[in-house]
């Protein structure tokens, strides 16, 4: 992929895209697997599907899917369609055409964070204080921890699944339930975690305005402080060379080739935008990274020249959620006003 | 877009003192107002609705190491969540259950960035159970810190016990935290705006308004008892040498401290300065603006255990231009 942020046409008009208004707040949005579809879970029980084709006819919204929030949605590793989670308790795998099925009821629970592991269309999702893993129509729980789980993520391979929450991070060997997890301590609440793309680091925010990261293999861990406030959103590159995080005007880069980046400052580039970034999403395999921001700008970066371009501009109403399409041509955004976008970078 | 801050009550008490019935009714009854309930233990409520949500009391320690500096963890989620709903709420309850300290619930909204910009902390309602109170007073200190940490009590089941009995109780009550509005109750019943968002109108009575019924000799002064007390001004008070008193004072004795509160007349400011605070944590804003050719003065509460009143008084009285 190709994109010259020096070309004019940059600069000058943004890049086309389709903008649909949902009456409830955004909290999450996925591609489904091969792109064809668009998905945006929303505050008043809907999944809204899109075609990614931005030219082609609008779907339309449907009715609720959840009874109340929906508060986490992925592309269904394992089919065309999504998988979502509500604060009714409820997963349900959503097909192409919107027809939901019930995967797991946890009744006064929240479903609140799922992963989704492409190569083996597998997915882990969190309810209260038990992660729950679910692959070729099996079911397997994992916990309770010790208090809710906060975030969670696969390993590079699948093999495994890590946990966040209250103390640390718990990681387990989804083959083997009955093998002990391994723990990885660190004091205070941890409200964010991502398994670095190659493996071997994972990264937590923690409600204290720092980040944690610990190296998988030598469980030795690093903090880096300074953030004016909580890091809600991480995200690795596609080499795992950088971690993006959220909470800075501007993008936010840690090193992680060579010896990592302890003792190094972040890597920081681009336009000072308004406000702060509220959600950070690497390329999934160039050196581009889209970042909204709580005011409602949107820019996109290029580490390599580090430059960056406005492609929406603040609007009052914070960006809460951003994905790639899997070929990386477009990029899907909602905001906590309902505003939903998909746009298309090829022009 | 800016939103209009969403109005939190905690609601304490201890086991059996009648907060289930009091959110059975805020949820059963007619109002026009939208609550959602945050509680501890879904089944003990009648009705099941979707504004009822299931906390866990998950608390954690900050990293700063001090021990009342704690956080209920499960709320900042579970606020962050109502927040992304399509309807909004009128006012948002938290349920602690009957033996939990109400500080870590009321820090949080002290705490956490989103929460304080999407809700502010408006009262702390404390049922007390007329009949047993003075004796859970004896079976720890969980009676006497709802009781402390309240800015409304209803004094519950008062059909159950003698006029006598119930000024014992008043008495008692007023002994720890006297700045606490007492509204008599039975079955917990209560006009829902007496107790709901009430919050900027209390914290001005409370600090206008003097009890004259507590008799001063009564008061035994065993330090560590935990009562409250008032310190005042006339003179201006200097903004810089406020903030570095109270800073250092939450700091070094905020473990003791559990309420805090105060209205200062700040030297050239136009409008009165009010904050409120648990333990070491606080928060603060601009109030009313001070009318033409009013009298301008100062006055702080705390409530909290081994307090000395005059060395108190001396540390605000330095504050003061
Ligand atoms: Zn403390």
């Amino acid at each position: 992929m190709k994109l010259d942020f020096s070309n004019p046409a940059w600069q000058q008009t943004l890049p086309p895209g389709r903008s649909v208004a949902a009456d409830a707040p955004a909290a999450a949005c996925a591609f489904s697997k091969e792109g064809a579809i668009v998905a945006f879970a929303l505050g008043d029980g809907r999944v809204r599907l899109l075609p990614a084709d931005i030219n082609a006819a609008e779907t339309p919204a449907g009715e609720p899917l959840h009874n109340g929030v929906v508060l986490a949605l992925v592309g269904d590793p394992a089919g065309d369609g999504f998988v979502s989670g509500g604060d009714d308790g409820r997963l349900l795998r959503i097909a192409a055409d919107g027809t939901a099925s019930e995967i797991a009821n946890q009744k006064g629970k929240w479903f609140e964070h799922i992963a989704a592991h492409r190569a083996t269309g597998a997915i882990a999702a969190s309810a209260g204080k038990s992660a729950f893993v679910v692959k070729g129509g099996e079911m397997k729980e994992f916990g309770p921890h010790e208090s809710t789980v906060a975030d969670l993520d696969f390993s590079k391979d699948g093999s495994r699944i890590a946990c966040a929450h209250y103390g640390g991070v718990t990681v387990w060997s989804i083959g083997q339930v009955t093998v002990a997890p391994r723990k990885f301590a660190w004091r205070g609440s941890h409200v964010a975690l991502k398994w670095s793309t190659d493996g071997k680091f994972i990264a937590t925010g923690t409600q204290e305005n720092d980040i944690h990261v610990w190296r998988v293999a030598q469980a030795t861990d690093m903090r880096m402080q300074g953030y004016p406030a909580k890091v809600k959103s991480l995200s690795w590159t596609a080499d795992a060379r950088f971690l993006y995080t959220s909470a800075q005007p501007v993008f936010t880069a840690w090193p992680f080739s060579g010896k990592g980046p302890e003792g190094k400052p972040a890597l920081q580039f681009g336009e000072e935008g308004a406000g702060m970034i509220s959600v950070v999403a690497a390329h999934p395999a160039a050196e581009f990274v889209a970042g909204g921001y709580d005011s409602g700008e949107l820019q996109l970066g290029d580490i390599k020249t580090r430059r960056s371009v406005v492609l929406k501009m603040a609007d009052g109403s914070a960006i809460t959620c951003l994905a790639w399409s899997p070929d990386g041509y477009k990029l899907a955004v909602g905001n906590d006003a309902g505003t939903l976008l998909v746009i298309d970078l090829r022009r | 877009m800016a939103q209009a801050q969403v109005p939190v009550t905690v609601l304490t008490g201890y086991l059996g003192a009648g907060k289930t019935t009091l959110l059975n009714r805020i949820l059963s009854e007619q109002h026009g107002k939208k609550y959602a309930v945050i509680v501890n233990e879904f089944g003990e409520l009648g009705v099941d609705n979707d504004l009822v949500v299931n906390a866990d009391e998950e608390v954690f320690e900050m990293n700063n190491g001090c021990i009342c500096c704690t956080v209920r963890g499960d709320l900042i989620r579970i606020i962050e969540g109502l927040m992304k709903r399509k309807d909004k709420f009128d006012g948002i309850l938290v349920e602690t259950t009957g033996l939990a300290d109400p500080g870590p619930v009321a820090q949080t909204f002290f705490t956490d960035d989103e929460v304080k910009a999407r809700t502010r902390l408006d009262a702390i309602v404390t049922v007390v159970d007329a009949k047993h109170f003075l004796g859970q007073l004896e079976q720890g200190d969980e009676a006497e810190e709802q009781v402390a940490f309240a800015d409304v009590i209803l004094l519950n089941k008062t059909d159950l016990v003698s006029e006598d009995d119930l000024k014992k109780v008043e008495s008692k009550i007023s002994a720890i935290n006297r700045y606490a509005r007492i509204f008599r109750t039975q079955k917990s019943q209560i006009k829902l705006d007496a107790i709901l968002d009430k919050g900027a109108f209390d914290l001005q009575r409370i600090l206008e308004f003097e009890p004259d019924f507590l008799h001063h000799g009564h008061d035994h002064d065993h330090e560590e008892e935990v009562k409250s007390l008032s310190l005042t001004a006339d003179r201006p008070v200097d903004p810089d040498k406020f903030q570095k008193w109270m800073g250092a004072l939450l700091q070094l004795r905020g473990p003791d401290i559990f309420r805090s509160k105060g209205i200062l007349a700040i030297d050239g400011a136009p409008r009165r300065y009010v904050y409120q605070g648990v333990h070491m944590m606080m928060d603060s804003d601009w109030g009313t603006p001070w009318k033409e050719g009013e009298k301008r003065f100062s006055k702080l509460v705390f409530i909290g255990r081994n307090l000395d009143g005059e060395n108190l008084q001396r540390g605000f009285n330095d504050c003061l231009k």
